[in-house]
């Protein structure tokens, strides 16, 4: 028998409010941890734009109502969408949220997320862009698509590979889980401010008389604490020894290499998500993560698009579609990936991710001409 | 002389008055045989055994139901009429409103007192809900407006009572309602609120300092509306209302409160209209309730999923508001059953009617001073009215299954027989008043007469398509329903499982190019036919749906913007659902004549649902030829089945004949 999908009208799934010269965009999802759907997207790019050309708005926020800030993209949604449509459906919905993902990026106008909970794929990439990232002890962060067949997208080859050292190849490749602290440890966020002190820093923002970025950096300072991360030691030779090496099965070699020295339970969790996790999807993330460590945002989107496009097409293999049905449908995690391991996926296989694809109903993402697009990192 | 001549002319004209001189021979009036009535009997010779096709199509408790009309024609109350040695009974719908409603409370009194409604609530197991079932559809057989009020108080009231209720409620109501100590009625709808149930205003709240509940209607389209039994009769109702507990609303609960005392007086604090008078119905007394926050104990929640503890703290074994609502609707889905099954035998009276007619009534000749030939020898004539027959042959065997699926009902199988309710309700009722439209005009004037049933039907059997569910609203819900379905497969990569829908698991069915009379009335063609629309029209939709999510629609207005598919998708799904159940019942029968004459009809209601339906040109599962060659079929169909028209008719109406 059919499951209880439900057909109920969700209503203001995103809250528009604020007053004429500081805007806030609330997430508002919550019993969907925030997921972000085809609806939201539209809505949310459509009130970013007439912000940003409202001479009236100094200041955008950012933020999730309920207990996260938003876990990603809304997966069912988008695979739903392939199955019972069309590919070239869900691969619109990618367009529209990196599209999206782009406008935040290189957004005129001061940008303030504030992140009181969980935040991961989607969620990231409406984030990690922004102007200012402030985060609470009840944030986490992760990058866990190679666990569905998919890789870590929506600009993570940009802002993974601008992290100190080989963190972002640790982050992609073993979904790790930080907490607030080692969020904004590690230049993620820009801030962090203790829970209970976010709802006064959040009316405060809203007081300020006609903010810009001094006036914001110096309001958010002043509620601002040092963080506490306990494994600022992760920070250093172990991860950049091992995740520097040019393939995944060396960082594999090496990571068990160092387990001999002693067994660190995040060289364990890393194994054992690596093991399990789509074995294409980690080669992608990493070549797609070396290429990004150079090249703009407009050039990492315009991949991570192609990239997810081949995913959804099956070009190459289903592993998108086998991984979503294992972890969110049935929920067997046992998810069947093919090729079922490493040494099986060669160069070429992986190239072909890489490359636009050859289908008359495909277009190549393309970017509105934005002046500040050429933006340098902003971590 | 002029006088005189006038003188003589007119006596001779009286003369001829007081003789009665019989005209000259050369008269041109002559009794003619077209003028003479026998009854068809007479001519149509049965080719198969009547009894036989009877047993199939009334399915069960053939005895019971011999039993109760022998009831209703022994009393006068019922307006028995003999004509032609043959005993009618048919309500009188030239009484007043109020004489109608008073004739239908005597006669719930009477068929009482025969004992009619032993264990209807009191009984269990499938084989008391069949006989209930059973003698249900003979009273509706005689008039609507018994078999409805009988049907608010047994299986709405009653059954909320049964279904939604605990111990103390079966304790104190079951025998009590069964035995007509008091009068159920069932307040669901509200002025504002029909189909959308979740929607409705009144409100219930509970006061811990004296434990009652307080229900009150808070605006005028919160009063509740063609409630069935309360505008005279009712002593008590069945009231749906929001529950709000300590200002959080819990969602739509079901309560007992009286309406009236025993001797009629409605009860303080309650206000009663009455909805006058409609077009068909009239027997049944619908009337609207105001609520002026009317104090009901706290045991009068119907608490099987959900209660109030004494100290006002709210309890539910279902945590899922969507669950807890679907489990306050289960009594409709017998209300849903017995209408589809009531649509399904008011066709077959008014085609009993329409074919009997056609089978004595003559017009024109075809050749110079030749008979006048017989209405039903004409092709056109058959082609109006024996298509109609094979639907609702098709029908019967469908609504049989839904029945027995519904008396074995399980927890597991509700979901099911909510999607088969609904659409056959839909279905049936939608295709009963197309069969009384056109046997009405089958009949000429004579279809008009009210002693003729069929166009008073009309206005009887019309509220079919609305209540217990508006038919488009029933139609959407198994687009949704298949579409979850769909869904689920797909991305499980799992077989489809239920519904009849497993035929979606196996290669896309082949229709040969060239189509032959005999590939036409095989089930194999018939069955990759249907099978073909349905898979094609479940892709499609499910494709338009998720196009309009991509394009930023939320789920609901998708399913609301794809409508057209919808609509072409349910029909599909209840004509497949239809044709496999006559398929499979046919499958049981020993090889002879009964097989032979249902495989004509099964082929009829095949070709004809193909004939209509555009969907097989429009989509193209059929190439322009081959919708030709099954359109051609049709009249080849009807010619063969001429010779059993009678004894088709008389099978299906058995218990009013012999």
């Amino acid at each position: 028998m059919a499951p209880s999908l439900n057909f109920d009208r969700e209503q203001n799934q995103v809250l528009f409010t604020g007053n004429s010269c500081v805007k806030m965009v609330i997430l508002n999802r919550p019993q969907k941890l925030n997921s972000l759907n085809h609806e939201m997207i539209c809505q949310i790019k459509k009130n970013l734009e007439l912000n940003e050309n409202d001479p009236s708005v100094k200041l955008v926020i950012l933020k999730g109502n309920g207990k996260a800030f938003c876990a990603g993209g809304d997966v069912v949604s988008v695979i739903t969408s392939s199955v019972a449509g069309q590919w070239t459906y869900a691969a619109s919905f990618y367009k529209k949220q990196l599209t999206l993902d782009h406008l935040i990026a290189t957004y005129k106008k001061p940008m303030v997320c504030l992140i009181n909970g969980v935040v991961m794929g989607g969620g990231a990439g409406l984030s990690m862009q922004t102007r200012f990232r402030v985060v609470t002890e009840k944030a986490v962060f992760a990058m866990p698509e190679a666990s569905i067949g998919l890789f870590p997208d929506v600009g993570g080859n940009y802002f993974l590979s601008r992290l100190p050292g080989y963190f972002g190849e640790y982050l992609g490749l073993t979904g790790a889980r930080l907490d607030g602290a080692e969020i904004a440890a590690c230049g993620i966020a820009t801030h962090f401010v203790p829970s209970v002190k976010l709802k006064s820093l959040e009316n405060a923002l809203q007081a300020v008389n006609c903010p810009n970025v001094s006036t914001i950096t110096a309001l958010i300072q002043s509620f601002a604490e040092k963080a506490n991360a306990k494994k600022t030691a992760l920070l250093g030779e172990a991860i950049n020894k091992c995740f520097s090496k040019g393939t995944v099965e060396e960082i594999i070699q090496s990571l068990e290499h160092e387990l001999q020295n002693g067994a660190e339970k995040w060289i364990t969790n890393a194994l054992s998500y690596m093991r399990s996790s789509c074995p294409t999807s980690l080669k992608i993330f990493l070549k797609s993560i070396r290429n990004g460590r150079v090249q703009n945002i407009d050039q990492c989107l315009y991949r991570d698009y192609n990239i997810a496009s081949h995913f959804l097409r099956r070009t190459v293999g289903s592993d998108f579609y086998e991984g979503s049905r294992a972890k969110l449908f049935d929920k067997d995690n046992k998810p069947k990936w093919e090729p079922s391991k490493l040494e099986l996926v060669d160069e070429e296989m992986v190239g072909q991710y890489f490359r636009n694809v050859n289908d008359e109903e495909w277009e190549c993402l393309q970017f509105p001409d934005r002046s500040n697009s050429h933006i340098a990192s902003r971590l | 002389m002029d006088h005189h001549h006038r003188v003589s002319r007119r006596a001779e004209v009286l003369a001829n008055h007081l003789l009665r001189r019989a005209p000259p021979p050369s008269s041109p009036l002559r009794p003619r045989r077209c003028l003479g009535y026998s009854p068809p009997e007479l001519s149509n010779p049965f080719s198969f055994d009547a009894r036989e096709m009877r047993r199939l199509m009334d399915g069960h408790n053939l005895e019971d139901r011999d039993w109760l009309f022998s009831v209703i024609v022994q009393s006068g109350l019922f307006n028995r009429r003999e004509r032609a040695g043959r005993v009618f009974v048919c309500p009188d719908y030239n009484q007043s409103m109020e004489q109608q409603r008073e004739a239908t409370m005597r006669r719930i009194g009477y068929l009482l007192e025969r004992g009619a409604f032993r264990g209807w609530l009191t009984g269990e197991g499938p084989q008391q809900e069949l006989r209930k079932l059973a003698l249900h559809e003979v009273i509706g057989m005689y008039d609507h407006s018994l078999a409805v009020k009988l049907g608010v108080h047994f299986f709405l009231w009653g059954g909320a009572v049964k279904f939604l209720g605990t111990k103390r409620h079966h304790d104190k109501w079951l025998s009590a309602t069964e035995n007509y100590e008091m009068k159920g009625c069932f307040a669901m709808s509200e002025l504002g609120h029909g189909s959308n149930v979740r929607g409705i205003e009144t409100v219930t709240t509970y006061d811990s300092n004296t434990g009652e509940f307080v229900i009150n209607t808070p605006c005028e389209s919160g009063q509740k509306y063609w409630i069935g039994g309360a505008a005279n009769h009712a002593t008590h109702t069945i009231v749906f209302s929001q529950l709000n507990i300590n200002g959080s609303n819990q969602g739509v609960h079901a309560f007992i409160a009286q309406i009236r005392d025993s001797d009629g007086n409605i009860c303080p604090n309650i206000r009663i209209a009455d909805c006058g008078h409609k077009t068909g119905l009239n027997g049944v007394d619908n009337g609207r309730i105001w609520f002026d926050n009317v104090r009901i104990p706290r045991e009068n929640l119907l608490n099987s999923v959900a209660d109030v503890s004494p100290s006002g703290e709210y309890l539910s074994a279902i945590k899922n508001a969507d669950q807890r609502f679907a489990a306050f609707l289960a009594p409709l889905t017998s209300g849903r059953v017995t209408i589809a099954v009531s649509a399904v035998y008011i066709s077959k009276i008014s085609l009993a009617i329409a074919i009997r007619y056609a089978l004595t009534r003559r017009a024109f000749s075809i050749t110079p001073n030749g008979p006048e030939v017989l209405l039903l020898d004409y092709p056109s004539h058959q082609r109006r009215l024996l298509p109609l027959l094979a639907k609702v042959y098709a029908m019967s065997f469908a609504a049989n299954e839904l029945k027995m699926m519904y008396v074995k009902r399980t927890p597991e199988s509700n979901k099911t027989i909510h999607i088969i309710s609904s659409a056959y309700k839909a279905t049936f009722t939608w295709n009963n008043m197309r069969t009384l439209q056109e046997c009405r005009e089958a009949c000429g004037g004579q279809g008009i007469k009210a002693e003729n049933r069929v166009g008073n039907f009309m206005g009887e059997f019309d509220v079919h398509s609305t209540f217990e569910g508006d038919n488009n609203v029933l139609m959407q819900q198994i687009s949704k329903a298949l579409f979850a379905e769909y869904v689920a497969c797909q991305m499980k990569n799992k077989p489809f499982r239920g519904l009849g829908l497993e035929h979606m698991n196996k290669p896309l069915p082949v229709i040969p190019s060239q189509l032959t009379s005999s590939t036409i009335r095989s089930s194999e063609f018939q069955t990759d036919l249907f099978h073909l629309r349905e898979r094609d029209l479940l892709r499609r939709f499910a494709e338009e749906v998720s196009g309009y999510q991509s394009h930023g629609e939320s789920k609901e207005s998708a399913f609301i913007l794809g409508y057209q598919l919808a609509e072409d998708l349910g029909r599909a799904f209840s004509e497949r659902a239809i044709l496999k159940t006559f398929m499979g019942a046919e499958s049981t029968l020993p090889a002879g004549s009964l097989k032979n004459v249902l495989g004509l009809l099964r082929s009829l209601y095949a070709v004809i649902c193909v004939d209509e339906d555009a969907a097989f040109l429009r989509y193209g599962y059929l190439s322009t030829e081959n919708a030709y060659a099954v359109r051609k079929e049709v009249p080849k169909l009807c010619a063969e089945l001429r010779p059993h028209a009678l004894a088709l008719v008389s099978s299906l109406v058995f218990l009013m004949l012999f």
